[in-house]
This record gives structure tokens, sequence and C-alpha cells, in this order.
């Protein structure tokens, strides 16, 4: 009977997460315009890329930094394939003028096989050698749209929320479509992600994680482990370039520069690592950091946005590796021993939460 | 230890609770005085225009201080503030300092910032040209919210995109350059000459100027060179464009730190500058250009910025008086502090009509046309055409020495230019590219009507 009962902690979990989606899903009657249309679309978009990252690091213990250019390489297939070069129009790019919801799929499913490309070629390398491959192909994605004019160049092919498929209509004078098309998004691929972890597919994959060579010696081809993951990745982190580009109307190298980049590693580890809850968590820190602290100044050392958020940064690094789902995590943990009979806390929090996050 | 896990769990959230309570404040605050005027001032304040963010600043404010009330708190820091702006009975309040960097995705966040929570009614700005492009796409999807461009110059925020609620009252970067190729043609004996330039949409535009008034008057651009944006290593592009011998001339449209670059790299390929060989766009004598690029080519011709340093005429003196009243410190003839002058006084004009009415009542009273600092031409006003882009009068310059020092002076006055070049460019035209406009003779409308300007005075000779 024991075995059956919810874990407190678990519970807790579920009833605050049916309670944020309850406040999202209310969103427009509770939070201003400015919020739905930027804050938490963005968000949503950013946190389904950064969970991507996520799901590399958490279930198969690569951290890639080539999600950011996957993203802006949907958004390009996108902007290249739906602009149209009319008086008014698009003039940058390829200016294909394709019905949008084609585009839409072949955005997708050029950026998952590219994905697969990428994943293929890196699947054989681990740590330090895989992040500077997967840097790699973001410095490649950066200067292939920002030096091919043909396809982009320097400045930004713009107007590309002017052409979206039937299906999903006007954005621009209707943001609150786009956050709840972003929110159904987010949410499916938080629950699609969560499954497959508990695939067999998923169940090796952490196997792989944990352990490459035991795994190799129980039959399991390790490279195609990794390489359907990041396929699997890429196509998320695509699906965050369409949302990204449908709510900006615009892409342009900066968006998938290495700043981007970093940025995108920055609300992983903000919200943390190890589950996948903590890239929507990140996300949401960030961006509201960015958006709330941008005219203040630090007293002595000067700064603002950048100076604040390394900060932030270090103090997370240093205090919690897990990044705020850590500290839930702690907080958790001391909340149970200040009650008395708590569980003793994980010697080493992020190898323990990133299996949890693989179990639960 | 015990002491330790605590504090390693209060202090982050300590962070948290700061930041959240700012935050929360801001999410759900939705009231707002109806009465003022809410007003943003976008620049850059990173990326290779940061040094323009208190000279943007201080040209839009000088307005405000002169024509609206505003008193600057700090007249040696624009970007300080200024309080009591006023346009008529309306209040006149400055929001926020938009930081970009120079590329469009920032401009665009930045705008949004500005425009979305801190719910600016009216922009002045952006600064540079891809920010234009992006803030002209997010205009059209903002009908009630008024855009007045800073001092951007790209041609498509006001011909192919052109959203009603945008405005600018300056020429565009081809506008800077008309009258440069009719100098080199008629001064220098260019008949056929290379151009190399920046691969995006200012370099392009830029570019355009230069190859349509030099091929309206009968010369050939025989090749056309694109290096791309931030290259450091110029030589492979320096050897894509023809020998010395085979044109004569080159035209260059390189900016930031690649124009001393590319020099040194066509000094490096077929030895000594001949300032008789080689004129550029305003980055010849801009952007630091004035002390590592101006002393090699001492001689050359240069596009201008609208501005013309040292012309001695009443309303440029006037302007300049306006200026150094309210920031002594910042340089009139700046094209940055005069276009975001004339930008932000157009603005108070517009209230002034609209009776401090926003939204589509001020896009109507946004004046159409108005006395610029350098303006001649119509009564020293700079008019608006039909997309609600400046005609303005241009200014070539050239490169001279002064005693020890290297500086420009102004040579030619370019009457009424025109953002269409007497109809060469238009909506319906490909923008700005690799490939146009194409080289063709064409009668622009000031083609032989360049007056020579000598010691800061317009004389009635032409240019020859």
């Amino acid at each position: 009977m024991s075995s059956l009962a919810l874990d407190p902690k678990v519970a807790v979990e579920r009833v605050v997460g049916v309670g944020v989606l309850v406040l999202l899903a209310a969103g427009p009657a509770v939070f201003n315009d400015y919020w739905i249309s930027t804050i938490l679309t963005q968000t949503l978009f950013f946190g389904i890329a950064a969970s991507s990252l996520v799901f590399l690091y958490a279930y198969g213990g690569m951290i890639s930094l080539a999600q950011t250019a996957l993203m802006g390489i949907s958004a390009y297939l996108l902007g290249n394939m739906v602009t149209q070069r009319v008086p008014g129009g698009e003039t940058k790019g390829l200016t294909l003028g394709w019905d949008p919801t084609l585009a839409l799929v072949l955005a997708i499913v050029i950026t998952t096989l590219i994905g697969l490309v990428f994943g293929a070629v890196a699947s054989r390398s681990l740590g330090i050698y895989f992040l500077m491959l997967t840097l790699t192909y973001a410095v490649i994605a950066n200067y292939f749209f920002g030096q091919v004019t043909q396809f982009g160049g320097f400045s930004p092919i713009a107007g590309i929320n002017q052409y979206t498929p039937g299906f999903v209509g006007d954005l621009i004078d209707h943001p609150d479509k786009l956050y709840y098309i972003a929110l159904g998004t987010a949410l499916c691929v938080y629950v699609v992600t969560r499954y497959l972890a508990r695939t067999p597919f998923g169940l090796s994959l952490q196997g792989i994680r944990d352990d490459p060579v035991r795994m190799t010696s129980l039959g399991y081809t390790v490279p195609l482990h990794r390489t359907l993951a990041f396929g699997y990745a890429a196509f998320v982190a695509s699906l965050a370039g369409i949302l990204l580009v449908w709510w900006d109307g615009q892409i342009a190298p900066g968006n998938i520069g290495i700043g981007a980049t970093i940025e995108l590693l920055v609300m992983c580890v903000i919200g943390g690592l190890a589950r996948i809850e903590g890239a929507w968590l990140g996300a949401f820190a960030f961006i509201v950091i960015n958006n709330y602290v941008r005219d203040v100044e630090l007293p002595v050392v000067g700064g603002s946005f950048n100076t604040i958020i390394g900060l932030i940064f270090l103090v997370i690094v240093l205090v919690s590796p897990d990044g705020l789902m850590g500290i839930w995590d702690r907080l958790w943990g001391a909340i149970r021993r200040g009650g008395g009979g708590g569980r003793p806390e994980p010697a080493a929090v992020g190898a323990s939460t990133a299996r949890e996050a693989g179990s639960s | 230890m015990r002491r330790l896990r605590s504090w390693k769990l209060l202090l982050p959230l300590a962070a948290l609770v700061a930041v959240g309570s700012v935050s929360v404040s801001g999410s759900l605050a939705a009231s707002s005085q109806a009465s003022e005027v809410r007003v943003a001032i976008m620049t850059d304040c990173k990326g290779a225009f940061a040094f323009g963010y208190e000279l943007d600043i201080g040209g839009a404010q000088a307005a405000f201080a002169q024509y609206a009330g505003g008193k600057p708190k700090n007249r040696k820091k624009p970007s300080a503030g200024m309080t009591g702006i006023r346009v008529g009975n309306t209040p006149v309040n400055i929001v926020g300092y938009g930081c970009g960097d120079d590329t469009a995705p920032t401009a665009i966040k930045e705008t949004r910032r500005l425009m979305e929570q801190l719910r600016a009614d009216v922009m002045v700005g952006p600064l540079s040209g891809d920010e234009a492009v992006a803030v002209a796409n997010y205009a059209k999807g903002k009908p009630t919210k008024t855009f007045i461009i800073g001092t951007a110059g790209s041609q498509d925020p006001t011909m192919q995109i052109a959203p009603k609620n945008m405005f600018r009252y300056h020429g565009d970067g081809a506008q800077w350059n008309a009258g440069l190729g009719e100098i080199v043609y008629k001064r220098l004996g260019w008949r056929r000459a290379a151009i190399i330039m920046d691969d995006y949409s200012f370099g392009w535009t830029s570019g355009a100027g230069i190859i349509a008034d030099f091929c309206a008057i009968g010369g050939q651009i025989t090749k056309r060179v694109f290096p791309p944006l931030n290259t450091t290593d110029y030589a492979p592009y320096i050897r894509q464009l023809p020998r010395p011998g085979t044109v004569d001339g080159y035209f260059w449209v390189v900016g930031g730190t690649g124009t001393g670059a590319s020099l040194k790299a066509f000094e490096q390929a077929y030895g000594r500058l001949d300032p008789k060989q080689h004129a550029g766009n305003l980055f010849f004598a801009f952007l630091g250009a004035d002390k590592e690029v101006a002393p090699k080519v001492v001689g050359a011709y240069v596009g201008g910025f609208g501005t013309a340093p040292g012309l001695k005429t009443k309303q440029a003196r006037a302007y300049e008086a306006v200026i150094k009243k309210w920031y002594p410190d910042l340089p009139a003839a700046d094209g940055f502090v005069h276009n975001y002058y004339n930008a932000a006084w157009a603005l108070v004009l517009g209230l002034q009509k609209s009776g401090g009415r926003v939204g589509a009542a001020l896009q109507a009273a946004m004046p159409r046309a108005l006395k610029g600092g350098y303006e001649v031409s119509d009564n020293g006003q700079i008019r608006l055409d039909s997309r609600r882009q400046a005609i303005q009068d241009q200014y070539p310059l050239q490169i001279v020495k002064q005693g020890n020092s290297i500086v420009t002076q102004v040579v030619g006055y370019v009457p009424n230019v025109d953002q269409s070049f007497g109809g060469l460019f238009k909506p319906s035209s490909p923008p700005p590219g690799r490939a146009q406009p194409k080289c063709v003779k064409k009668k622009l409308p000031w083609q032989g009507k360049i007056k020579v300007v000598r010691n800061g005075v317009i004389t009635n000779q032409t240019i020859r």
C-alpha cells in the first residue's frame, strides 16, 4: 500500500503546477497586455527552446550550444519561404512567397533533419568535445545567415508574421492568440518530453547518460540513441523558432549569435538543468530580470542588466548548481528535516535530481 | 554547517523576492495619466554607434528645451533627463531611453519595452539602418503609436515599408550622397569607377546614392564588391577590385572599423593612396575616421550627412546657438544631434497642432515642412513627401588640411534632394541591393545645379 502513496513533494509540485497552469490559462484576464504579449509569450517559447537543451542534458548527459542555432534555422527557413517581394513586403532573403502551412511543415521537418545530421556528427563525442562541436554549429549558422545575403544577410528578414497559416490567423492584431498557441505548444512539449523519458528509448538514453560503456556492452547503439535524442531536441527547438518569428515578425543573425546562445544556456542554468520544468522557470526569471532591471545601475561597480544577470548567475552556480529547481529541492529537504523524520539531504543534488527527473 | 546551508537558501530567495516584487507591480498595474504625452527616445548605447547615445538624446532634448519649456537636469549629460516639458496645457513625459546596439533584434526588444512596458505614445528614434527597418515593420502593427526616425539611413522604412505612422525629417543614406558622383565626374574627370560597399541595408542604400548620381551624369561603375559587415581581413575583397589604372577611381562605403582596415588593405596591395582616386560616403570622415582615415586621403571628396559644418547662414547660426544654449558640449553640426533635434521639434509642432492629442490626431498634425538647421531651399524648409520622408538639401564635403589639423569642409550645395532620385527609386522597384540600382544615365533634378560652397558661403557658381 505504501508504495502506491504519492510522495508529498510530488503532490505539492502537482498542485503548484496545476495552479500555474490555471493562472496561465486565465492569463489575459489576470495580466496586463505587456505581460501577455511580451513577458509570458517570450517565456513560453524561450522555455520551449531551453527545454530542448535541458532534455539533452537531463536525459542524455549532453550540453548542446546548438539549440539557439536550430531555433534560428527554422525561423530563417520559414522567413525565406513565406515572405513575398511586393510593394510594402520583404526585401531580404529568397522571398519565395510559398503557402504558409507548407512552409511551416517544411521548416520544422528540415530543421529536424539538420538536427539529426548535427547529432550524428556529434554523437561520438562527449563532454567538452561535444560542447565545442555544438558551439561550432552555432557559429556556422550565425555566419551562414549573416554573410550569405541570398538567405538573409546582416539585415533582418522582416514581416514574417504577416504570413501565417489560415488555422493560425492574424497574430499581429491578436497577441492573445499567439500567447495561447505558445502555451499549448509548451504544454505539449512538456508532456511529450516527460512521456519520452519513460519510454524504452528514454530509459536507455538515461542509461547511456549514466554509463555509456555498460550500455554498449549490453548491445545498445549509443551513437544512434544520441542522434535520435538530438533530432528530437532539434524538433522542439524548431517549434520555438517558429513561435519566435510569429512573435517578433523578423529574424536576424543577432537572434542566433553567440550572445543569444549564451543567454539560452543562462536561462537553463538559472532554472535548473536537471529538471525539464527548470527551462520555463529559468526563461521566466531571465526575461523578468531583463525587463525590470534595465534602468537599475549598481552602486560602485556600475553596469545594469548584464552585470546583474551575471551576478545572479554566479550566485546560482555557487549556491545552487541545480538552479531555482534545485533551491526548491533543498527547501523541501529543509522543511522535511525541520518537521522531523525527513529524508536525508542528497549528497549530490545534481546527479540525484537528474535521475529523479528521469524516473518521476 | 547548518547556518551556511540556510544562507545558501536565503540568498537566492531574497534576490528572487526583490526582483519579483518589482515585476509583480509592473504586471498588474495598468493605470495611466491620460492627460500626458509619453515620449521615448530610442538610440544606441552599445555597439558601433554607442558614442551617439548622448548626442541623440541631447539633440532631441535641446528641441524640447527650446520649444516646449524642458529643463535639462545636467547640461553636460543629456541622459540625466529633462523635466518640465509642456506643449500647451499638456505635459510631455520622457518615459525612457532605448539602448540599442545597431542590430535589429535588440532594437525591437527595446522598442517593445518603451512602447509596451513603459507605454510611450511616441518614439523618437532609432539610430541605425537595420534598426529602422525592424521598427518600421513593428510600427505597422501599432497604428496608434507614432514613430519619428532619429537618424537612420536605410531606404526601406519610408520607401518599401512606409507605415503611415512613421516620419523621417532627414535624408536617407542615398540622399546624403547626392552630388558626390557629379563632383568627381566633373572635378576629377572620373568616367569609370569601382565601388566597395558593406553588404547590408545601410551599405546598399548609401552606395545606391553614389551609383545613381555618378551613373546619371554618364559615369560607369565597372565593379561592385561587397565585404560582409564586421569583416576584419579585407585583402580578398580588395583583390576583387580592378587594379589602379583600369578605373579612374574607387568609391568606399565601408563603415565602422572597416574603413581604416579596408584602405590599409588597398595600400598594401597597390601602394600609397592617391586622394584623387578615392571618394567615400560619410564613413570617410566620421566614426573616428577623421583621425585614422582622413589623414591618408587629404583632398578626397566625401558624401554628406544632411548637415553643413561651417555654413554661414542665419538659420544655421540660430540652430547652433540653440544647441550651445542647452548642451554646450554637443557638436551642433553632427548629423546625430541635428537629426534628433529636428525629429523632436517636429513632434512639438505636431502636438501643438493636435492640441496634445496622440495617435491618429497627432499623425495628421505632424508638420509637412520644418525649418531645418542647414536648410536653404524652399525658404529654409525641409519638406516631407507623400511617404512622410524628408526632401532635404545635401552638402558634399572635402577632406582638407587646416593648419596642423585635418578637417572636412563643405564644397557643394545640392538643393532639394528627394528620396526617389527623380523617380529612379520607387516603392514598386527593387530596393537598393547588390545589383540595385542599375547604372543608368538619367537627368536628376539637381544635375548641373550643384552650387559651389566656399568658406561656408553658397555661391552662385555651379560645380564644373
